[in-house]
Protein backbone atom coordinates (compact mmCIF):
# COMPACT_ATOMS: atom_id res chain seq x y z
CA UNK A 1 0.00 0.00 0.00
CA UNK A 2 1.07 3.34 -0.75
CA UNK A 3 1.00 6.46 1.16
CA UNK A 4 -2.07 8.81 0.62
CA UNK A 5 -0.97 11.72 -0.84
CA UNK A 6 -3.58 13.62 1.27
CA UNK A 7 -1.90 12.10 4.04
CA UNK A 8 1.30 13.01 2.65
CA UNK A 9 0.59 16.85 3.20
CA UNK A 10 0.39 16.41 6.77
CA UNK A 11 3.63 15.57 7.53
CA UNK A 12 6.22 17.95 9.50
CA UNK A 13 8.92 15.39 9.76
CA UNK A 14 10.34 12.32 8.80
CA UNK A 15 12.26 10.00 11.50
CA UNK A 16 14.24 6.88 10.91
CA UNK A 17 13.85 3.84 13.30
CA UNK A 18 16.25 1.04 13.62
CA UNK A 19 15.26 -3.17 13.84
CA UNK A 20 13.44 -3.34 17.19
CA UNK A 21 13.16 0.46 18.19
CA UNK A 22 10.50 1.25 20.08
CA UNK A 23 8.70 3.99 18.42
CA UNK A 24 5.43 4.83 21.19
CA UNK A 25 5.58 2.47 24.72
CA UNK A 26 2.27 1.69 25.69
CA UNK A 27 1.13 3.52 28.69
CA UNK A 28 2.85 6.60 28.19
CA UNK A 29 1.52 9.37 27.35
CA UNK A 30 1.11 11.69 24.06
CA UNK A 31 -1.17 11.99 20.50
CA UNK A 32 0.87 12.37 18.00
CA UNK A 33 0.25 10.38 14.85
CA UNK A 34 2.86 8.61 12.73
CA UNK A 35 1.87 7.23 9.09
CA UNK A 36 4.47 4.44 7.87
CA UNK A 37 6.61 5.51 4.61
CA UNK A 38 9.26 2.81 4.48
CA UNK A 39 9.01 -0.99 6.81
CA UNK A 40 6.73 -2.27 8.91
CA UNK A 41 5.87 -1.81 12.83
CA UNK A 42 4.60 -3.90 15.15
CA UNK A 43 2.19 -3.41 17.83
CA UNK A 44 2.61 -4.83 21.17
CA UNK A 45 0.59 -5.12 24.03
CA UNK A 46 2.06 -5.93 27.48
CA UNK A 47 -0.17 -9.04 28.75
CA UNK A 48 0.29 -11.49 32.09
CA UNK A 49 2.62 -13.67 29.73
CA UNK A 50 5.07 -10.69 28.97
CA UNK A 51 4.81 -8.86 25.54
CA UNK A 52 2.70 -9.96 23.01
CA UNK A 53 3.18 -8.83 19.20
CA UNK A 54 -0.99 -8.58 18.06
CA UNK A 55 -0.94 -6.81 14.84
CA UNK A 56 2.14 -5.53 12.08
CA UNK A 57 0.90 -2.67 10.00
CA UNK A 58 2.71 -1.55 6.92
CA UNK A 59 3.39 1.27 4.40
CA UNK A 60 0.85 3.76 4.60
CA UNK A 61 -0.84 2.60 7.50
CA UNK A 62 -1.06 4.72 10.62
CA UNK A 63 0.45 4.88 13.89
CA UNK A 64 -1.18 5.68 17.35
CA UNK A 65 -4.07 7.53 15.81
CA UNK A 66 -5.89 5.72 19.07
CA UNK A 67 -4.57 8.05 21.38
CA UNK A 68 -5.63 10.95 19.43
CA UNK A 69 -9.56 9.81 19.24
CA UNK A 70 -10.16 8.65 22.20
CA UNK A 71 -12.45 11.07 24.25
CA UNK A 72 -10.61 12.25 27.14
CA UNK A 73 -7.24 10.38 27.86
CA UNK A 74 -3.82 10.08 25.52
CA UNK A 75 -2.15 7.43 27.23
CA UNK A 76 -1.30 4.69 24.61
CA UNK A 77 -2.79 1.76 24.58
CA UNK A 78 -0.36 -0.24 22.55
CA UNK A 79 3.67 -0.55 21.79
CA UNK A 80 4.78 0.21 18.86
CA UNK A 81 8.16 -1.30 17.79
CA UNK A 82 9.81 -1.20 14.83
CA UNK A 83 10.21 -4.67 12.69
CA UNK A 84 13.47 -3.78 10.51
CA UNK A 85 14.73 -0.45 9.32
CA UNK A 86 11.45 2.12 9.24
CA UNK A 87 10.52 5.89 8.41
CA UNK A 88 7.74 7.30 9.40
CA UNK A 89 6.09 10.81 8.85
CA UNK A 90 5.23 12.56 11.13
CA UNK A 91 1.78 14.03 11.14
CA UNK A 92 0.99 17.84 12.04
CA UNK A 93 -1.05 17.12 15.27
CA UNK A 94 -2.14 20.80 15.42
CA UNK A 95 -3.50 20.84 12.09
CA UNK A 96 -4.99 17.35 13.30
CA UNK A 97 -6.68 17.88 16.33
CA UNK A 98 -8.29 21.43 15.17
CA UNK A 99 -9.22 19.64 12.01
CA UNK A 100 -10.38 16.65 14.42
CA UNK A 101 -12.27 18.91 16.91
CA UNK A 102 -13.84 20.37 14.71
CA UNK A 103 -16.15 17.90 13.60
CA UNK A 104 -19.87 17.24 14.13
CA UNK A 105 -20.90 15.88 17.98
CA UNK A 106 -22.63 12.53 16.28
CA UNK A 107 -18.92 11.82 13.74
CA UNK A 108 -16.39 12.04 16.78
CA UNK A 109 -18.57 10.70 19.11
CA UNK A 110 -19.09 7.09 16.02
CA UNK A 111 -15.32 7.64 15.39
CA UNK A 112 -14.42 7.36 19.42
CA UNK A 113 -17.01 4.33 19.97
CA UNK A 114 -14.93 3.21 17.05
CA UNK A 115 -11.73 3.45 18.56
CA UNK A 116 -12.86 2.20 22.16
CA UNK A 117 -13.97 -1.05 20.59
CA UNK A 118 -10.54 -1.69 18.74
CA UNK A 119 -8.70 -0.99 22.25
CA UNK A 120 -11.42 -3.20 23.70
CA UNK A 121 -10.61 -6.35 20.94
CA UNK A 122 -7.35 -5.91 20.76
CA UNK A 123 -6.83 -6.39 24.49
CA UNK A 124 -9.56 -9.06 24.61
CA UNK A 125 -7.36 -10.65 21.96
CA UNK A 126 -4.35 -10.42 23.28
CA UNK A 127 -5.96 -12.12 26.30
CA UNK A 128 -7.01 -15.29 24.95
CA UNK A 129 -3.66 -15.64 22.69
CA UNK A 130 -2.46 -15.80 26.22
CA UNK A 131 -4.87 -18.01 27.63
CA UNK A 132 -4.36 -20.65 24.76
CA UNK A 133 -0.52 -21.08 25.27
CA UNK B 1 -31.15 21.14 -0.13
CA UNK B 2 -34.40 21.82 1.75
CA UNK B 3 -36.28 19.36 0.01
CA UNK B 4 -33.62 16.71 0.65
CA UNK B 5 -33.58 18.23 4.69
CA UNK B 6 -37.10 17.27 5.02
CA UNK B 7 -36.78 13.88 3.54
CA UNK B 8 -34.24 13.20 7.00
CA UNK B 9 -36.61 10.80 9.36
CA UNK B 10 -35.94 12.40 12.99
CA UNK B 11 -33.62 10.42 15.00
CA UNK B 12 -35.94 7.87 17.01
CA UNK B 13 -35.61 6.41 20.43
CA UNK B 14 -36.56 2.78 20.54
CA UNK B 15 -37.18 0.37 23.61
CA UNK B 16 -35.66 -3.07 23.99
CA UNK B 17 -36.22 -6.04 26.39
CA UNK B 18 -33.50 -7.97 27.77
CA UNK B 19 -32.64 -10.52 25.08
CA UNK B 20 -33.88 -8.55 21.55
CA UNK B 21 -32.30 -8.77 18.70
CA UNK B 22 -31.21 -4.96 18.04
CA UNK B 23 -28.86 -5.97 14.72
CA UNK B 24 -28.18 -9.24 12.97
CA UNK B 25 -25.23 -10.16 11.08
CA UNK B 26 -25.86 -10.27 7.55
CA UNK B 27 -29.01 -8.23 7.18
CA UNK B 28 -28.60 -5.47 5.14
CA UNK B 29 -28.63 -1.83 7.18
CA UNK B 30 -26.51 1.14 8.09
CA UNK B 31 -28.55 3.09 10.92
CA UNK B 32 -26.35 4.02 13.74
CA UNK B 33 -27.69 3.29 17.36
CA UNK B 34 -26.84 5.18 20.53
CA UNK B 35 -27.63 3.51 23.85
CA UNK B 36 -29.14 5.77 26.18
CA UNK B 37 -29.68 3.24 28.94
CA UNK B 38 -28.83 -0.71 29.61
CA UNK B 39 -26.15 -3.08 28.02
CA UNK B 40 -25.67 -4.34 24.86
CA UNK B 41 -23.72 -7.67 23.65
CA UNK B 42 -22.17 -7.67 20.62
CA UNK B 43 -21.48 -10.92 18.90
CA UNK B 44 -19.83 -12.41 16.19
CA UNK B 45 -21.06 -15.81 13.82
CA UNK B 46 -18.55 -17.87 12.89
CA UNK B 47 -19.61 -21.75 11.47
CA UNK B 48 -22.61 -21.60 12.70
CA UNK B 49 -21.89 -20.22 16.23
CA UNK B 50 -21.64 -16.97 18.18
CA UNK B 51 -18.90 -15.52 20.24
CA UNK B 52 -19.51 -12.21 22.03
CA UNK B 53 -17.08 -10.10 21.03
CA UNK B 54 -17.79 -6.57 23.26
CA UNK B 55 -20.49 -5.27 25.61
CA UNK B 56 -21.51 -1.97 25.30
CA UNK B 57 -23.11 0.32 28.06
CA UNK B 58 -25.01 3.94 27.67
CA UNK B 59 -22.97 6.78 25.49
CA UNK B 60 -21.58 4.05 23.45
CA UNK B 61 -22.47 3.89 19.75
CA UNK B 62 -23.66 0.60 18.05
CA UNK B 63 -23.65 -0.62 13.96
CA UNK B 64 -21.33 2.01 13.51
CA UNK B 65 -18.88 -0.67 11.33
CA UNK B 66 -21.58 -1.15 8.53
CA UNK B 67 -21.45 2.94 8.10
CA UNK B 68 -17.81 3.74 8.20
CA UNK B 69 -17.07 0.90 5.81
CA UNK B 70 -19.14 2.67 3.45
CA UNK B 71 -19.82 -0.32 1.55
CA UNK B 72 -23.20 -1.85 0.53
CA UNK B 73 -21.86 -5.00 2.27
CA UNK B 74 -24.07 -6.72 5.35
CA UNK B 75 -23.80 -6.43 9.12
CA UNK B 76 -20.84 -7.64 10.03
CA UNK B 77 -21.86 -8.55 13.76
CA UNK B 78 -25.03 -8.94 15.68
CA UNK B 79 -26.13 -6.29 18.62
CA UNK B 80 -28.11 -8.22 21.10
CA UNK B 81 -29.99 -6.19 24.58
CA UNK B 82 -28.16 -7.67 27.55
CA UNK B 83 -30.88 -6.15 29.87
CA UNK B 84 -33.77 -3.61 29.36
CA UNK B 85 -32.60 -1.24 27.14
CA UNK B 86 -33.36 2.63 25.44
CA UNK B 87 -31.39 3.20 22.40
CA UNK B 88 -31.60 6.49 19.69
CA UNK B 89 -31.79 5.55 16.51
CA UNK B 90 -29.96 7.46 13.88
CA UNK B 91 -30.81 7.28 10.25
CA UNK B 92 -27.60 7.33 8.21
CA UNK B 93 -28.38 10.22 6.05
CA UNK B 94 -28.22 12.59 9.11
CA UNK B 95 -24.56 11.41 9.23
CA UNK B 96 -23.32 10.64 5.78
CA UNK B 97 -23.00 14.41 4.01
CA UNK B 98 -20.81 14.93 8.15
CA UNK B 99 -19.03 12.13 7.39
CA UNK B 100 -18.28 12.89 3.49
CA UNK B 101 -17.40 16.34 4.30
CA UNK B 102 -14.47 15.07 6.46
CA UNK B 103 -10.48 15.58 6.38
CA UNK B 104 -9.68 12.38 4.12
CA UNK B 105 -6.60 12.18 7.38
CA UNK B 106 -9.47 11.29 9.53
CA UNK B 107 -11.57 9.44 7.19
CA UNK B 108 -8.52 7.39 6.47
CA UNK B 109 -7.49 6.28 10.29
CA UNK B 110 -11.48 5.61 11.16
CA UNK B 111 -10.85 2.95 8.08
CA UNK B 112 -7.92 2.03 9.19
CA UNK B 113 -9.40 1.18 12.73
CA UNK B 114 -12.41 -0.78 11.28
CA UNK B 115 -9.88 -2.72 9.57
CA UNK B 116 -8.20 -3.62 12.47
CA UNK B 117 -11.50 -4.93 14.28
CA UNK B 118 -12.31 -6.95 11.51
CA UNK B 119 -9.57 -8.47 11.93
CA UNK B 120 -9.17 -8.73 15.72
CA UNK B 121 -12.68 -9.79 15.85
CA UNK B 122 -12.10 -12.78 13.52
CA UNK B 123 -9.02 -13.66 15.84
CA UNK B 124 -10.87 -13.78 19.02
CA UNK B 125 -13.60 -15.46 17.74
CA UNK B 126 -10.97 -18.32 15.97
CA UNK B 127 -9.51 -18.19 19.62
CA UNK B 128 -12.51 -19.30 21.36
CA UNK B 129 -14.42 -21.59 19.08
CA UNK B 130 -10.77 -23.49 20.48
CA UNK B 131 -11.18 -22.99 23.53
CA UNK B 132 -15.04 -23.82 24.85
CA UNK B 133 -16.94 -25.17 21.64
CA UNK B 134 -19.91 -25.80 23.94
CA UNK B 135 -20.76 -22.63 25.29
CA UNK B 136 -20.68 -21.11 22.32
CA UNK B 137 -23.42 -24.02 20.87
CA UNK B 138 -25.49 -22.47 23.98
CA UNK B 139 -25.58 -19.18 22.68
CA UNK B 140 -26.45 -19.79 19.40
CA UNK B 141 -29.98 -21.97 20.49
CA UNK B 142 -30.91 -18.80 22.29
CA UNK B 143 -30.38 -16.43 19.54
CA UNK B 144 -32.68 -18.61 17.50
CA UNK B 145 -35.61 -17.75 20.25
CA UNK B 146 -34.44 -14.07 20.10
CA UNK B 147 -34.13 -13.84 15.99
CA UNK B 148 -38.13 -13.00 15.81
CA UNK B 149 -38.18 -10.11 18.25
CA UNK B 150 -35.80 -7.60 16.74
CA UNK B 151 -37.22 -4.37 15.91
CA UNK B 152 -36.59 -3.30 12.38
CA UNK B 153 -35.88 0.18 10.86
CA UNK B 154 -39.54 0.72 9.00
CA UNK B 155 -39.80 2.89 6.43
CA UNK B 156 -43.48 4.76 6.02
CA UNK B 157 -44.41 4.75 2.18
CA UNK B 158 -47.30 4.44 -0.13
CA UNK B 159 -46.31 2.22 -2.82
CA UNK B 160 -48.62 0.08 -5.17
CA UNK B 161 -48.77 -3.30 -4.67
CA UNK B 162 -50.41 -6.71 -5.79
CA UNK B 163 -50.75 -9.99 -3.77
CA UNK B 164 -52.00 -13.38 -3.62
CA UNK B 165 -51.90 -16.31 -1.36
CA UNK B 166 -48.68 -18.11 -2.23
CA UNK B 167 -50.51 -21.31 -3.42
CA UNK B 168 -53.22 -20.26 -5.39
CA UNK B 169 -52.49 -19.39 -9.37
CA UNK B 170 -50.75 -16.49 -10.46
CA UNK B 171 -54.04 -15.14 -12.18
CA UNK B 172 -55.55 -13.93 -9.12
CA UNK B 173 -54.38 -10.76 -8.00
CA UNK B 174 -55.55 -8.02 -5.61
CA UNK B 175 -54.01 -4.61 -5.37
CA UNK B 176 -53.34 -2.55 -2.32
CA UNK B 177 -50.86 -0.41 -1.13
CA UNK B 178 -47.93 -1.01 1.25
CA UNK B 179 -47.78 1.88 4.05
CA UNK B 180 -44.47 0.75 5.31
CA UNK B 181 -42.05 -1.46 5.08
CA UNK B 182 -39.00 -2.62 7.18
CA UNK B 183 -36.68 -5.67 6.62
CA UNK B 184 -38.91 -8.11 8.36
CA UNK B 185 -42.04 -7.35 7.08
CA UNK B 186 -44.75 -5.21 5.95
CA UNK B 187 -48.03 -3.31 6.01
CA UNK B 188 -50.96 -2.91 3.47
CA UNK B 189 -53.79 -1.59 2.95
CA UNK B 190 -56.91 -2.86 0.94
CA UNK B 191 -59.75 -0.60 -0.01
CA UNK B 192 -63.02 -3.07 0.90
CA UNK B 193 -63.34 -4.09 -2.72
CA UNK B 194 -59.96 -5.28 -2.91
CA UNK B 195 -61.23 -8.59 -0.64
CA UNK B 196 -64.22 -9.61 -3.24
CA UNK B 197 -62.73 -13.02 -4.12
CA UNK B 198 -60.48 -14.10 -0.90
CA UNK B 199 -60.38 -13.12 2.56
CA UNK B 200 -57.07 -13.85 4.19
CA UNK B 201 -56.81 -14.92 7.90
CA UNK B 202 -53.50 -14.44 9.51
CA UNK B 203 -51.28 -17.64 9.09
CA UNK B 204 -51.94 -17.46 5.22
CA UNK B 205 -48.71 -17.12 3.59
CA UNK B 206 -49.16 -14.33 0.64
CA UNK B 207 -47.07 -13.61 -2.84
CA UNK B 208 -46.59 -9.85 -2.84
CA UNK B 209 -44.84 -7.82 -5.57
CA UNK B 210 -44.00 -3.87 -5.90
CA UNK B 211 -41.86 -2.11 -8.02
CA UNK B 212 -39.16 -0.42 -5.68
CA UNK B 213 -37.77 2.03 -8.06
CA UNK B 214 -39.39 2.27 -11.80
CA UNK B 215 -37.95 -0.24 -13.03
CA UNK B 216 -36.60 -2.75 -9.83
CA UNK B 217 -39.66 -5.10 -9.48
CA UNK B 218 -39.22 -7.00 -6.14
CA UNK B 219 -41.23 -10.23 -4.86
CA UNK B 220 -41.73 -10.42 -1.06
CA UNK B 221 -43.51 -14.20 0.60
CA UNK B 222 -44.42 -13.38 4.15
CA UNK B 223 -47.52 -14.83 6.99
CA UNK B 224 -50.57 -12.39 7.52
CA UNK B 225 -49.92 -11.97 11.11
CA UNK B 226 -53.01 -9.62 12.05
CA UNK B 227 -55.88 -8.17 9.96
CA UNK B 228 -57.40 -5.07 10.79
CA UNK B 229 -60.73 -3.28 10.07
CA UNK B 230 -59.56 0.79 9.50
CA UNK B 231 -61.97 4.13 9.44
CA UNK B 232 -65.92 4.45 7.96
CA UNK B 233 -64.33 3.51 4.21
CA UNK B 234 -64.14 -0.08 4.66
CA UNK B 235 -60.44 -0.26 4.23
CA UNK B 236 -58.39 -3.24 5.48
CA UNK B 237 -54.95 -3.11 6.68
CA UNK B 238 -52.86 -6.40 6.70
CA UNK B 239 -50.17 -6.53 8.50
CA UNK B 240 -47.29 -9.58 7.57
CA UNK B 241 -43.93 -10.82 8.30
CA UNK B 242 -41.65 -12.23 5.54
CA UNK B 243 -41.10 -15.97 5.02
CA UNK B 244 -38.83 -16.12 2.35
CA UNK B 245 -37.72 -13.98 -0.09
CA UNK B 246 -34.89 -14.35 -3.20
CA UNK B 247 -31.36 -12.85 -2.33
CA UNK B 248 -31.54 -10.09 -4.89
CA UNK B 249 -35.08 -9.01 -4.09
CA UNK B 250 -33.85 -9.00 -0.20
CA UNK B 251 -30.87 -6.71 -1.08
CA UNK B 252 -33.23 -4.10 -3.07
CA UNK B 253 -35.36 -3.90 0.16
CA UNK B 254 -32.22 -3.05 1.92
CA UNK B 255 -30.88 -0.40 -0.45
CA UNK B 256 -34.58 0.94 -0.32
CA UNK B 257 -34.62 1.02 3.50
CA UNK B 258 -31.61 3.10 3.50
CA UNK B 259 -32.31 5.84 0.53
Amino acid sequence: MTVNSQVLMYIVSEESFSDKAVIIKEGSIGDWVYVILEGRVKIKKQTSGGLLTVDTLSEGDFVGEMAMLKQGNSTRTASAVADGPVVLGLLDSVRLAQEWEAQPTRIKKVISNLIQNLEEVTKKAADMIIASK
Amino acid sequence: MTKNKEKIPPVVKLNYSKGDLIIKAGDYGKSIYEIISGKVGIFVESGGAETRVAILGPGMIVGEMAFISGNTGTRSASARALEDCWLEVWHPAILLNDYKKMPDVLRLIAGQALKIIVRMNKMVVELSLKQGKHKDRQTQKLSDQWADKRKLYRKMVSLKCVFRPANSPEELKIRGIIRDVSMGGLRITVDRLGFRNYIPIPGDELFVSTYFESNQKVNMTGKVVWLKKGGTDGTISLGMAFTQMDPDDRKSLGFFLMT
